[in-house]
């Protein structure tokens, strides 16, 4: 029994990790139609940042939020210095270049940063707390804790102010997005800056538990991904949804069966969606009427 | 007599290497109903989406109350007043009806709930479906959300693409009271129609297009008695 729960609560940290990916993902998707392949980048853009302010001795507190900055401020770079040029351009071509942007960003991260693998103190410390024979690191609830309020900002914000209103509208149906008004390339910039911030502070949270190395972004973008496939694609529920049932696999196969197919559940759950529901979870059923 | 609200002159549009409209000349005078008619494939939706700015135009000027539009970007435009209910009616299918209404008036800062209401009470039935996905109404309730969208902007200039598309007869009686309740209040349309009688019967003046030019023009009733635009367009 306690060792059910220790894998439920593995598979939840990591769970809440790829969550928030998949909602990036989900984010760019929705407002350009674009996979953005350099989604796991983001993550590690995130954590390397803040291992290295931190190792130059700046505190957490400071260290945390200019990781994500840095995070944002690539993902406003990718948007117009690689997606807006590219104009009309179909969207395989969009999507390859993402694949591009994610090569060359893991380039850069290894000459910026180093090829070591870094993680830094959780933020209360490392002490594993002990909850009905289960060990939990506290890290583990600012991870938890973290995606849930990022999804609850986003869903305010969507839904609520007048710039996520425009998001939603883009993602709706873009061409009558530009007729009533709104400037469906600002949507679309703030898109790639919300997404990418989200994923630069899954990194910032999560790698005191998970450690990050330039190179950890490629698992990262496959796994938000099955997750995003398993959840529906375009559905911010179901990339949460998902997020978390792709971890809890992950943990349940780790824990079962053994840790050397941990990383292959995912991909078998793609599979899976594609054969047997390729519109996930939540995703959306064509019903529209024409 | 003061300078038209719309004023295109010499307009040149192409997709890609296929130039599509070849010197356009056109005018809408304010408080006007001016309607194009014409064939499929003449142009005229091509010539409503350059007014709106999502199609750009390679040659000639557009007008509008007095200022060119060529450097206003098309988002802007229906900041200006210039509102577009597109062919096929392009409403956002996943949002609810009452969100549709809502993002016709993002522009705008001041209150849309008088608007909405009056929507309501030109569309009857969209009152009643305002919770549900716009993607789940009819082909005839979906023209009149894009409609009622379109009006929300609060538009000086409303240019309306095939009002009447695939729509019952008696819904279409409905839409064109519609469009004479605009002209009353002050709104100036320009309507592309394939109903060329339906859009001649309301409107002041037209201007029929073939292959990417303007074949005839004139007053509303000279183009209805005139023998070539019965034999082409109204069938008798």
């Amino acid at each position: 029994m306690s060792e059910l729960l220790q894998f439920v609560l593995s598979g939840v940290t990591v769970g809440a990790i790829y969550a928030a990916v998949a909602l990036g993902f989900t984010l760019i998707y929705n407002a350009s139609g674009v996979v953005n392949f350099a989604q796991g980048e983001f993550v590690v853009i995130g954590g390397m940042t803040a291992a290295a302010l931190i190792a130059l001795g700046v505190p957490v507190i400071i260290a945390a939020p200019l990781a994500v900055i840095a995070g944002t401020l690539v993902g406003i770079a990718l948007y117009r210095l690689a997606i807006k040029p590219a104009g009309k351009a179909p969207l395989v071509s969009l999507v390859i270049i993402t694949i591009g942007a994610s090569i060359f960003l893991r380039g850069v991260m290894q000459v910026v940063f180093d090829k070591q693998i870094h993680r830094y103190e959780g933020f209360s410390g490392d002490d594993a707390l002990r909850f009905l024979g289960a060990t939990l690191l506290p890290q583990s609830l600012w991870i938890i804790g973290g995606s849930f309020v990022v999804f609850a900002a986003l869903a305010w914000f969507i839904g609520h102010t007048h710039a996520g209103r425009g998001i939603r509208a883009t993602a709706s149906n873009r061409f009558a997005a530009v007729l009533v008004g709104i400037n469906t390339g600002r949507a679309m910039n703030l898109s790639f800056a919300l997404s990418a911030g989200i994923g630069a502070l899954a990194g910032v949270l999560a790698t005191p538990v998970t450690f990050t190395s330039y190179d950890a972004g490629v698992l990262m973008a496959l796994k938000g991904f099955s997750a995003t496939m398993l959840g529906g694609v375009g559905s911010p529920a179901g990339a949460l949804v998902g997020g978390f049932a792709i971890g809890l696999i992950e943990a349940m196969t780790a824990g079962y069966i053994s840790s050397d197919y941990k990383d292959a559940a995912a991909f078998i759950v793609i599979l899976l969606v594609l054969f047997v529901m390729p519109q996930g979870l939540f995703g959306r059923r064509t019903t529209e009427r024409v | 007599m003061p300078d038209p609200l719309l004023e295109i002159s010499g307009l040149v549009t192409s997709y890609g290497p296929i130039e599509v409209l070849h010197g356009i000349d056109l005018f809408v005078n304010e408080g006007e109903i001016v309607t194009l008619v014409g064939a499929n494939g003449a142009g005229k939706t091509t010539l409503m989406r350059c007014i709106s700015g999502v199609q750009p135009t390679k040659a000639g000027t557009i007008r509008y109350a007095g200022a060119p539009l060529a450097r206003v970007p098309d988002h802007a435009r229906a900041g200006l007043g210039i509102a577009h209910s597109p062919e096929g009616r392009q409403i956002f299918g996943d949002l609810s009806v009452e969100e549709n209404l809502a993002l016709g008036g993002y522009h705008r800062t001041d209150d849309l709930s008088p608007d909405m209401e009056d929507v309501f009470t030109l569309f009857p039935i969209l009152k009643t479906k305002r919770h549900l996905a716009a993607g789940g109404l009819s082909g005839g309730q979906q023209q009149m959300l894009a409609i009622g969208r379109a009006i929300m902007g609060r538009p000086k200039l409303l240019l309306l693409d095939e009002p009447s598309m695939g729509l019952a007869p008696v819904l279409v009686d409905q839409i064109l009271e519609v469009i004479s309740t605009l002209r009353k209040r002050g709104v100036t349309l320009l309507v592309v129609e394939q109903n060329a009688y339906a859009a001649l019967s309301i409107a002041d003046r037209g201007y029929v297009m073939e292959t990417g030019k303007i074949a005839l023009s004139g007053s509303a009733g000279n183009l209805i008695a005139d023998p070539r635009v019965r034999e082409a367009y109204l069938g008798a």
